[in-house]
């Protein structure tokens, strides 16, 4: 689905964030870990073409299905963005815009992407459904929802509009712990039944674990450690992955 | 579907409780809020009540030809009277009649300046905040150049080159205007720019033009919104200045701030023909004052009392 090689990200000659290689297939979870300053949000905004936005430049390839993206013209890569890549924001309120009702923002954003009037209605509804998302939302404002309701509304969005990928970048954060798993629940669902392909970033790898097939580890613009969830939790082979795995807590397990 | 049986989360809140279907639109805080600052009320209220009588001068006026350029010699400078409520002025014209269409000159003038100045500066404001970089420091460097000139000046020297009318005082007053509303938009705009939702729209696949219009610029123009409200009071006696210095509105046109020029040498023998037309200008800037003192108060609870 989607295939990264030798991605680099940088800003004014500075290298911020280098991914030397990862593919993602239809339903899979990628999980990328890191603190801070890792470059693990750098990497998403590279793969939702966002980086020149910033002044940053992207070399390496990245291809979704066939397509280079790295090598889409502005308008080419909005016909990508919102159709075949999305992505979720770590504060989901603010990613609403507090002047237009949920429904209008709903409706817009499928006629931007070409679905037609009466499979609006349809789309939308199907989509809350999975989200589980009372319709009745589609008339609220975003200061009237919580932040679970907005991140749940945004994942609707993005099932809405049938992505192949979504970057879900530290969805979870900014919520707490119950509302963490049910955006965590909302975002399995979307991954059995459209198969979309995830691209989960968390500086939480007990977040991460409970969602990815493959994990990659960041430090400092660098993956120090890649593989299966299984290998990583079980057998991490650098300190510094150790180290995030010891600020995981574990039921019954005493330090 | 795999997982729990959806359970429809319930969607009130706090916020919303106790009101079981009501809309609350962004735009307006509701009458509760605004019943909360009683000057606004009143300022609703006069501004209202000037802005019908404006409308409804032909038919509300004793002698609405007294409004152009009629002359009854044998009434000049009658007092107030039943007849004449505010008295008459030199040339024998019924005061009440010209304060009461003047306030359609003044309110001409305040839309007039409103909308140029609003429309001029959101555009500079929001292009120089939206697309930053050369175009913003060249924006926002020619806006800071019009706002080196003391306004009021600046406006008496362009309204002294154009010939005076009504009209070109308005446009002479909106030259001089739009740079606020351009520095306020532009730091709306910097700042919404970078606000999540607006991110999040590229990454539904918006254009640039999409996030400028149905992002930036709804958010960004409120406090524009609520500043022009503000400033209502301040074009009305700018314009009421240039008028007495004989810059702005010529006889016949009632524009109150000429009124009372032209009433001037007479203060002393008849009180009355600068009385009412100086009440008008005072009444009708207080009222525009309180309506937007009060909405800065309803829409920023953090100014004002609540």
């Amino acid at each position: 689905m989607i295939s990264v090689r030798d991605l680099r990200v940088s800003y004014g000659g500075t290298v911020v964030a280098h991914v030397p290689e990862f593919d993602l297939a239809t339903g899979q979870v990628l999980g990328i870990a890191g603190e801070s300053g890792s470059g693990k949000s750098q990497t998403a905004l590279a793969l939702m073409g966002l980086t020149r936005y910033s002044g940053g430049v992207v070399t390496g390839s990245m291809k979704l299905g066939d397509v280079d993206l790295s090598t889409l013209s502005s308008k080419q890569w909005r016909a990508v963005r919102g159709r075949q890549i999305a992505m979720i924001l770590q504060s989901p309120r603010a990613a609403l815009n507090p002047t237009i009702s949920l429904g209008t923002l709903f409706g817009r954003t499928l006629k931007l992407h070409g679905v037609a009037r009466a499979e609006r209605h349809a789309r939308m509804e199907q989509a809350l459904a999975e989200v589980m998302l009372h319709p009745q939302i589609l008339s609220r404002y975003p200061h009237e929802v919580s932040g679970g309701q907005a991140q749940r509304f945004a994942i609707a969005l993005v099932a809405a509009l049938r992505v192949d990928v979504l970057i879900a970048d530290e969805p979870t954060s900014a919520l707490d712990v119950t509302v963490q798993s049910e955006v965590i629940d909302v975002l399995r669902n979307l991954r059995e039944s459209h198969g979309t392909a995830i691209v989960f970033i968390s500086h939480d790898l007990a977040v991460i674990s409970e969602l990815a097939d493959q994990v990659m580890v960041m430090r400092g613009g660098e993956v120090v450690e890649q593989g299966t969830t299984e290998q990583i939790l079980r057998e991490p082979a650098e300190q510094y992955t150790r180290d995030l795995l010891a600020a995981v807590p574990v039921i019954g397990r005493t330090r | 579907m795999s997982g729990p049986v959806p359970d429809l989360a319930p969607l009130a809140t706090s916020e919303t409780e106790g009101v079981p279907g009501r809309r609350r639109s962004w735009m307006w805080p509701g009458w509760g809020a605004a019943k909360r600052v009683p000057l606004l009320v009143i300022g609703l209220v006069l501004s209202a009540l000037i802005i019908i009588a404006g409308v409804l001068a032909p038919w509300i006026t004793p002698y609405p030809e007294d409004a152009g350029a009629v002359v009854h010699p044998t009434q000049a400078l009658l007092s107030p009277s039943a007849a004449h409520w505010f008295g008459t002025d030199l040339v024998g014209r019924d005061i009440f009649t010209r304060v009461v269409f003047g306030a359609r000159v003044s309110l001409g003038i305040v839309v007039i300046v409103l909308v140029v100045s609003a429309v001029v500066g959101l555009s500079v404001g929001l292009a120089a905040g939206f697309f930053g970089g050369w175009l913003d420091a060249v924006l926002m460097r020619v806006t800071d150049i019009f706002l080196a000139f003391p306004a009021l000046l600046l406006s008496i020297a362009l309204a002294a080159v154009l010939s005076p009318s009504a009209l070109h005082a308005a446009l002479a007053i909106a030259f001089t205007w739009w740079p606020w509303y351009a520095r306020l938009a532009r730091g709306q705009a910097a700042s919404i720019r970078r606000q999540g939702y607006s991110d999040a729209a590229r990454i539904l696949g918006a254009s640039r033009t999409r996030q400028l219009v149905r992002h930036v610029l709804p958010n960004a123009s409120t406090p524009v919104f609520v500043q022009m409200s503000l400033d209502a009071a301040g074009i009305i006696l700018t314009a009421a200045t240039l008028s007495y210095l004989g810059l702005g509105a010529q006889d016949p046109t009632p524009e109150w701030g000429l009124m009372v020029a032209n009433g001037q040498p007479l203060a002393t023998s008849a009180w009355w023909v600068i009385t009412f037309p100086g009440l008008a200008i005072l009444v009708t800037a207080v009222a525009f004052n309180f309506v937007g003192d009060g909405l800065q108060s309803v829409f920023d609870p953090k100014r004002g009392q609540r």
